[in-house]
């Protein structure tokens, strides 16, 4: 048994391949079903995501990598309808020990674009669950693909690789959770209406935010941009004391100087008793006087302040991968090992060794009685007990091969008592 | 440290606890025992009660500090587990020495030492209750371990029974007065804590620079009421403590104030917390002058701990 992993990336491919070569999820069922065939290939999967297509196989123990790689190649080639001149030279192949490596990789997100960002588990899991349906994923991709989602889990809990926001709208979320606590019940601002302020409020919505109040010069526009969150529209001419009810604030107008001036933010603040509020400046030119972060209780982030926060999380993230490299080596062994004791090839090995040699020590024991022997006769007598052993044997080697691909633990179990094979 | 194994012998700890039950070495027994490892032996075989609480002290400090650094759940869980231990078995030792020695076991400085960890222990328990503050344990455990650790290398100088104390009419009351002092106490150095926690992480958010510790820190608005709630409970266990006191001490002498250095050092103490309550408490957050306020009550808390010992005075009974 072998397992095989041929695929490409963001980083070995342009997006024009990558596109070519995605599979839907109704193509993702009906190419499994093509691709394992029962002989070559056991056990397949397909992970397709925006940024990789991956093909995981698990093969039949006398067939060789290579050989097994080119049989992916033609898949893919004939499933997708395009020739693989295409796309083979983007093309990477692991097996085995690599092959798990590059799996377990992907779960943990150290092979993704933004490295720890946590879609990638999902898609890896929905992949998983196709490959269940389309009844493509055995006993050995199974076990591979809960293993990786462990790995994955440790990784995330043991190392800061997805611990801090390498995005604007998750640095909002961030920002907003230090210094609220949580962002349940709290009031968003939007002051104008741009798209990053847009999902930036999207975001704080998702993680608690009650409220979100828009405010734009033209109300049409508020009034249809309150209307997606559920928010409320307010008038822009009274823009302080919308500010007093809001404890994160996004501007984002595309007005050539402050919108909101220190005696504004001061006068809110009073109102608001010193609780705390969070100004994000995502427009250029700034809208929000710079100086106000200097204000007891005031934290403002402009675009160039999150940038480096975002520039300084991505470079955390990297060193933590490093460790996460190393949590990942260790869990390779550990399948490995699992995987060991999950293949029935070296039972059946045994099994065979032992039948041969009761037979030859049967033949050891008569030999006395049998008299001179040319050395032909004497070798045609052992192959005929040989052979004999093996005739008998092979049916049920096959019934044991037949019950371990199925996974009908309790037959098989059965079988190995009546020979006193241990496991 | 190696310790020979006689050190453990039941038959021996028990004959060490016999020469040494009232703290005071007598010289026959230093005979047999007169190197310095082994008479910090001798001390540890006294007490076995405190240097098990030390230990497992010591074990959640760094199991603590380890969980800060490292964000490990397990390294939580092993700290807290020492944690109750430690502190199930400092309350046994409380016990026993107050029924042992027949006095309240808040009396010279090896027993406010013992007993002020115990309470700083419950005001992090208390304050782990309410709020998610783990971080505070790395900085009240370590400080909880090195007051077991000095109390229990203190000689026990229990100073000639507190008959001083014992003879006045409101003898009751002195417990009561130490009592609440030392949680007022144990409350502002939690104050003291979460205004430390809130200043290092609002200068980062203001310099938009973020180092390691910004993550593992409870968020701004957790530490600001962590610290206006221990900041109103210390001030009214402190209230309580001084009013208490000044009753037992014009029941013993009739007067209610001594000049003493202590005693002055309290109102500075009890006016400073009154302005930082007040301030607290008048708005819904007061951030970073009242972080600072709390840092400097508890240097005053300090001066009010400490000073009486330095400079002598009506408070000094040992």
């Amino acid at each position: 048994m072998s397992i095989i992993l041929v695929g490409l990336n963001h980083k070995t491919a342009p997006v024009e391949v990558r596109e070519r070569l995605a599979f839907t999820d109704e193509a993702c069922a009906a190419s499994l079903r093509a691709l394992v065939d029962g002989e070559l290939v056991r056990e397949g999967l397909i992970v397709s995501t925006c940024n990789r297509v991956e093909v995981l196989a698990a093969t039949a123990e006398k067939v060789s990598a290579p050989q097994t790689a080119q049989h992916i190649t033609q898949f893919l080639s004939q499933s997708r309808s395009i020739s693989h001149e295409f796309f083979s030279h983007h093309l990477y192949s692991h097996a085995d020990d690599e092959a798990v490596r590059h799996v377990f990789r992907v779960a943990s997100s150290l092979d993704s674009m933004v490295v720890g960002e946590p879609q990638v588990l999902g898609q890896v899991r929905r992949a998983y669950s196709l490959a269940v349906e389309a009844g493509t994923a055995g006993r050995v991709l199974s076990r591979l693909v809960h293993h990786a989602l462990r790995v994955a889990k440790r990784v995330r809990t043991e190392t800061g690789i997805a611990s801090s926001a390498v995005s604007i709208s998750y640095m909002a979320v961030e920002l907003g959770r230090k210094i609220f606590g949580s962002l349940d019940g709290r009031t968003v601002l939007l002051v104008g209406a741009g798209e990053m302020a847009e999902l930036s409020a999207r975001h704080l919505v998702n993680a608690g935010a009650a409220r979100v109040l828009v405010t734009n010069r033209t109300d049409e526009t508020a009034r249809k941009l309150a209307a997606e969150f559920g928010g409320e529209a307010v008038d822009y001419a009274r823009l302080t004391s919308h500010l007093s009810r809001a404890d994160i604030v996004i501007c984002s107008t595309g007005a050539p100087d402050y919108v909101i001036t220190q005696a504004i933010a001061r006068e809110a603040l009073a109102e608001r008793r010193h609780a705390p509020s969070f100004f994000i400046d995502i427009s250029v030119p700034r809208n929000i006087d710079p100086a106000i972060g200097g204000m007891s209780n005031l934290f403002v982030f402009d675009i160039d302040d999150l940038e480096a926060v975002i520039a300084s999380n991505i470079r955390e993230r990297e060193r933590e991968a490093e460790r996460a490299e190393l949590i990942v080596d260790s869990e390779v062994m550990q399948f490995q090992q699992a995987l060991r004791a999950l293949d029935i090839g070296p039972a059946l090995g045994a099994m065979r060794e032992k039948m041969q040699q009761i037979a030859r020590a049967e033949m050891q024991r008569q030999r006395n009685r049998l008299g001179n022997l040319t050395p032909e006769q004497e070798r045609a007598i052992e192959a005929l007990l040989i052979a004999t052993v093996n005739k008998i044997s092979h049916p049920v080697m096959h019934r044991m091969r037949h019950s371990y691909d199925t996974g009908e633990e309790e037959d098989l179990q059965a079988w190995r008592d009546i020979f006193g094979l241990e496991e | 440290m190696n310790f020979p194994p006689s050190a453990f012998d039941p038959s021996l700890s028990a004959c060490i606890c016999g020469c040494f039950r009232y703290g005071n070495l007598s010289p026959l027994s230093l005979i047999h025992y007169n190197n310095g490892a082994v008479y910090l032996l001798s001390k540890i075989a006294m007490k076995p009660l405190l240097f098990t609480v030390l230990a497992a002290y010591v074990v959640a400090a760094i199991h603590s500090i380890l969980a800060f650094a490292n964000k490990r759940r397990v390294l939580e869980r092993v700290s807290f587990v020492a944690l109750v231990f430690g502190f199930s078995v400092h309350t046994i030792s409380l016990v026993t020495d107050w029924l042992r020695d027949g006095h309240y076991p808040l009396f010279g400085l090896r027993e406010t030492l013992s007993f002020l960890a115990w309470t700083l222990v419950i005001a992090y328990f208390l304050t782990l209750g309410r709020y998610a503050a783990q971080a505070l344990g790395s900085f009240t455990l370590p400080l909880v371990a090195l007051l077991t650790f000095i109390a229990s290398v203190t000689r026990g100088t229990t100073p000639a029974t507190p008959d001083a104390v014992t003879e006045s009419g409101a003898a009751w009351l002195f417990p009561i007065h130490t009592t609440l002092l030392v949680f007022a106490y144990a409350s502002f150095f939690v104050v003291f804590a979460a205004s430390v926690m809130y200043l290092l992480q609002e200068r980062e958010l203001k310099l938009k620079t973020f180092s390691a510790i910004f993550h593992r820190l409870p968020s701004l608005s957790t530490v600001n009421d962590i610290a206006t709630t221990a900041a109103g409970i210390g001030f009214t266990l402190l209230t309580l403590g001084v009013i208490s006191g000044m009753i037992w001490s014009s029941s013993r002498d009739g007067r209610l104030w001594h000049n003493d250095p202590k005693e002055i050092f309290a109102v500075l103490t009890w006016a400073l917390y009154l302005v930082l309550v007040h301030y607290r408490y008048t708005a819904r957050w007061r951030g970073r002058k009242a972080a600072w306020l709390g840092v400097a009550g508890f240097a005053l808390v300090l001066c009010t701990f400490f000073g009486a010992r330095l400079m002598g005075g009506y408070h000094v009974f040992g």
